[in-house]
């Protein structure tokens, strides 16, 4: 440990002697005070918060990660580079053990820096608040500075695979189709189920019922929230749509209804309830009226949820701030393994390359649900394969699956809608982010670093 | 000084024990350097076979680009042998737990430009796991050691290359390790810093430590080497005792004081019954620019003259002394200089070739009376004479005594 430690310890030396902590800082100190001044919002102080929380944090997050990726590919090149390493690893100190350190003098560097910018946002925020009249501070208090939970109606994948396989049965009994063309069928059919669970019809309802779990013990009295999302089939002139939403089930719950709504599509609505409107068992019913022209879509992944509270703003947000250590961990181990067989430039241009990589994961999905890296036929309907694809599929896939473990947590969305971080997510964000992900990459870096002959580096002072 | 000169010439006398303990062991070791798709660059090491016991100082001497280097970097674990075998302490170059018995001074200033001194030998202390009083302890001794206790606070990058050699060598020392590398260790500094380091090269030869000195410089490796392997082209092309290496049987010299005329006479016309005229030489004895310098030196600290550089440390860190150096400096001095020694008048093969004639004018000056030459030349026979010895001690208390004391 006292080895580790002075590896650590050694960053933290040349962080403060080359003047990168005090820069870094006053960079994060900057965004978060004068940032405030350059944001438009959109008049309200729950808008004013929401765009405060989401660029101060994402700004921090950027500005950290390049540090934070900077850092690590410099610490570990530079002294491999510049010989120092020569001396260090003839020492009674294992190479894996001068890796973690050099992660571990990053990570506590990181930690310092995220708590000095955290603490500062969370401060501002407060401090504002604490400014603005009683009746905004009640709605940031409900709906911004708090953690709630979330609810949403069950899953229905059985029930949409089982009536997919009906559905293809019946049309392959009418009318045989080709083993090629198998999988597009079966996908169009999917869709087709999909949509009659997630489609509205014009002047029709769709009742949601969502379970609220053992969150029913502490709502009682409680207001909660209804969020809903929809898209539209056509195109409205005002670019918005009716809506009313009802609450409850007549002769068993309490009842509400809301006016008419004036709704705009593919955007976030929340539409405050009153509270105990939950049965026995704890199910809320949520019911959509649809006045429209035109059939309104809600996605079954984000068309409706009810959010309740669940705690407080400051865990939360302590919560949020530790996802994003995370993150940091997980850069520091990409730069640090990169760095443990390239200089100091390509390991930078490497660990920056992964960046792009993991920012266009979206290409990754759409060639993957493709099928492969071939143009549309037109003629026959699907894409052509290429002979590459049976390589490039199943790489996308592990790639994309590797890129969702730490892709599928947002803090900083979490935490500008008010939402909760449960302790679960940040173990489950620690597991997937650093454990996992960072120890594939510190296990590749120290069998490349354990192995690396360190004195065919030339000094370069 | 030329006192101690002839102890440092001296204290080598004994050939290591080949009892004692195989600290390394090298067979067949050869390193072919490969570019990027695997051709062979350079053979830098062709074949090397030695071993090295415990208490040994061992020189490896060469040119530069003959393989010297690398085989201490191989020996350290820092490069993998492509063909051979290396065992350290009976254990392979990286074994992590054997490095704790180790030093290395590498042969350019590898250290972090950020860290002060103290900070360095702090850092390396921990890498050690000592104990935060032992590190104190020992950054302190060392520190005053190399000369560098007036500059702890500034950064290493700022330091001269004689100074960096000196924090370097006190980071080699930082775990009083069994075996010692250095690699060009007086390269960048100046003569007296040259002469601590082979004084402390001795100290813990004395203690048992093993050394391997990796040197172009001659004059270092004949100071205090046993044994020498001689590189070239990354083969030995030599190897073996330096007192053997150096032997040359078939010639004598004979130092005597100053003698009158007609018993030179005697004696030459003694020799030329014997050996041709062509084949003796006659001369006066100097001592080396080495001593000189450091006379004068000692002459300038004595007049209190300034200096914003490294002091003159000399004092072995007390821990690296262990019980027989713990003594004082003074007793160490007289022990150097009472040890046993060649007698006087010294008996010695020529090192230079012999001149051609006598030139009888010379033999004139020689024979007549002189007064003795100032700085004084090492006339072993002095050494003989209580007087003079309590006189050259008291000359090297001073000169090792640190500045400021």
């Amino acid at each position: 440990m006292q080895r580790l430690l002075a590896i650590a310890w050694l960053t933290w030396k040349a962080a403060l002697r080359f003047r990168l902590f005090i820069v870094v800082a006053a960079l994060l100190l900057l965004s978060v005070i004068g940032l405030p001044l350059l944001l438009k919002d959109d008049g309200t102080a729950r808008g004013f918060t929401q765009i405060l929380l989401t660029y101060t944090l994402s700004t921090i997050t950027g500005l950290l990660g390049l540090s934070t990726l900077w850092l690590s590919c410099g610490t570990l090149a530079r002294d491999i580079e510049d010989c120092q390493m020569q001396v260090v690893a003839v020492k009674p100190v294992a190479r894996w053990q001068i890796w973690l350190g050099k992660w571990l003098g990053i990570m506590s560097l990181n930690a310092v820096l995220l708590a000095l910018s955290g603490i500062s946002v969370y401060g501002l925020l407060l401090w504002r608040a604490n400014k603005l009249p009683p009746g905004e501070q009640a709605i940031l208090r409900n709906e911004v500075l708090v953690a709630r939970g979330s609810a949403k109606e069950r899953s229905y994948d059985k029930e949409i695979q089982d009536e997919t396989s009906r559905r293809l049965r019946e049309r392959l009994e009418k009318n045989p189709i080709s083993t090629a063309d198998f999988k597009e069928v079966e996908k169009q059919i999917r869709e087709q189920v999909k949509a009659d669970l997630q489609v509205v019809p014009p002047g029709y309802s769709r009742p949601w019922q969502i379970e609220l779990g053992i969150a029913k013990n502490w709502l009682h009295a409680r207001p909660l929230q209804v969020r809903l999302k929809f898209n539209a089939a056509d195109r409205s002139t005002s670019g918005t749509f009716y809506g009313i939403v009802r609450v409850g089930v007549p002769q068993k719950t309490k009842l509400y209804q809301s006016d008419t709504l004036s709704l705009a599509p593919d955007t976030f609505h929340e539409i405050p309830i009153p509270p105990d409107l939950y049965d026995d068992q704890g199910i809320l019913t949520v019911t959509f009226l649809n006045p429209n022209n035109t059939a309104l879509l809600f996605t079954l992944d984000e068309g409706m949820e009810v959010l309740y509270p669940e705690g407080g703003f400051g865990l939360n947000f302590a919560r949020g701030i530790g996802v994003i250590f995370c993150w940091m961990g997980l850069l520091a181990a990409i730069g640090l393994a990169a760095a443990t067989f390239l200089s100091f430039p390509v390991a930078a241009f490497f660990a920056m390359g992964i960046l792009v990589l993991v920012s266009s994961s979206n290409l990754l999905a759409s060639t993957i649900e493709e099928g492969g890296l071939g143009n549309y036929n037109a003629e026959k309907g699907g894409h052509t394969n290429t002979p590459v694809d049976w390589l490039v599929i199943p790489v996308f896939k592990g790639a994309l699956n590797l890129i969702n473990l730490a892709k599928e947590f947002s803090p900083i969305d979490n935490l500008s809608t008010g939402r909760s971080i449960p302790w679960s997510q940040l173990g489950r964000a620690f597991a997937q982010v650093v454990l996992l992900l960072g120890g594939i990459f510190a296990l590749g870096g120290v069998f490349i670093f354990s192995r690396r002959e360190l004195a065919t580096a030339q000094g370069t002072h | 000084m030329p006192a101690v000169l002839t102890a440092l010439d001296n204290a080598r006398t004994a050939a290591p024990n080949p009892g004692a303990e195989t600290v390394i062991s090298v067979r067949g070791l050869t390193k072919v350097f490969k570019d990027f798709w695997g051709r062979p660059k350079a053979r830098a090491v062709d074949g090397v076979e030695f071993e090295v016991r415990r208490g040994e100082v061992f020189g490896l001497l060469g040119p530069n680009g003959s393989g010297k280097s690398t085989t201490v970097k191989l020996l350290l674990g820092l490069l993998y042998p492509t063909k051979g075998h290396i065992e350290v302490f009976g254990h392979s170059p990286r074994h992590v737990a054997t490095k704790a018995r180790i030093g290395y001074l590498p042969e350019e200033s590898y250290l972090y430009r950020y860290l002060n001194s103290r900070e360095t030998l702090d850092f390396f202390g921990n890498l050690f796991e000592l104990r935060k009083d032992q590190r104190n302890t020992r950054a302190e001794q060392l520190l005053d050691m190399v000369g560098l206790n007036q500059t702890r606070t500034r950064a290493v990058g700022e330091f001269s290359k004689g100074m960096q050699r000196r924090i370097g060598l006190a980071q080699a020392l930082i775990n009083d390790p069994d075996l010692v590398i250095l690699d060009e260790p007086t390269s960048g500094l100046d003569p007296i810093g040259c002469r601590e380091v082979k004084d402390l090269i001795l100290a813990l030869a004395r203690r048992g430590k093993t050394v391997i000195l990796s040197s172009h410089l001659l004059s270092d490796v004949e100071d205090v080497c046993d044994r020498v392997v001689i590189y070239y082209g990354g083969k030995i092309q030599a190897m073996g005792p330096l007192k053997e290496l150096l032997a040359k049987p078939d010639a004598i010299r004979i130092t005597t004081p100053a003698l009158p005329r007609e018993t030179m006479e005697r004696v030459l016309a003694l020799i030329k019954h014997d050996v041709s005229e062509d084949k003796v030489r006659v001369d006066t004895p100097t001592q080396n620019l080495e001593s000189y310098f450091l006379d004068v030196v000692q002459r300038a600290r004595l007049a209190a003259e300034q200096t914003s550089g490294a002091t003159s440390g000399a004092k072995v860190a007390a821990y690296l002394r262990g019980d027989e150096l713990a003594k004082p400096s003074g007793d160490r001095i007289l022990e150097r200089l009472a040890a046993p020694q060649p007698s006087a008048p010294i008996l010695s093969t020529p090192t230079a070739a012999p001149e051609p004639t006598i030139d009888e004018q010379k033999l004139q000056s020689l024979s007549a009376p002189q007064p003795a030459p100032a700085p004084q030349s090492s006339t072993p026979a002095k050494t003989q004479d209580p007087v003079e010895l309590e006189k050259a001690n008291e000359k090297l208390a001073s000169l090792l005594k640190p500045k400021g004391d």
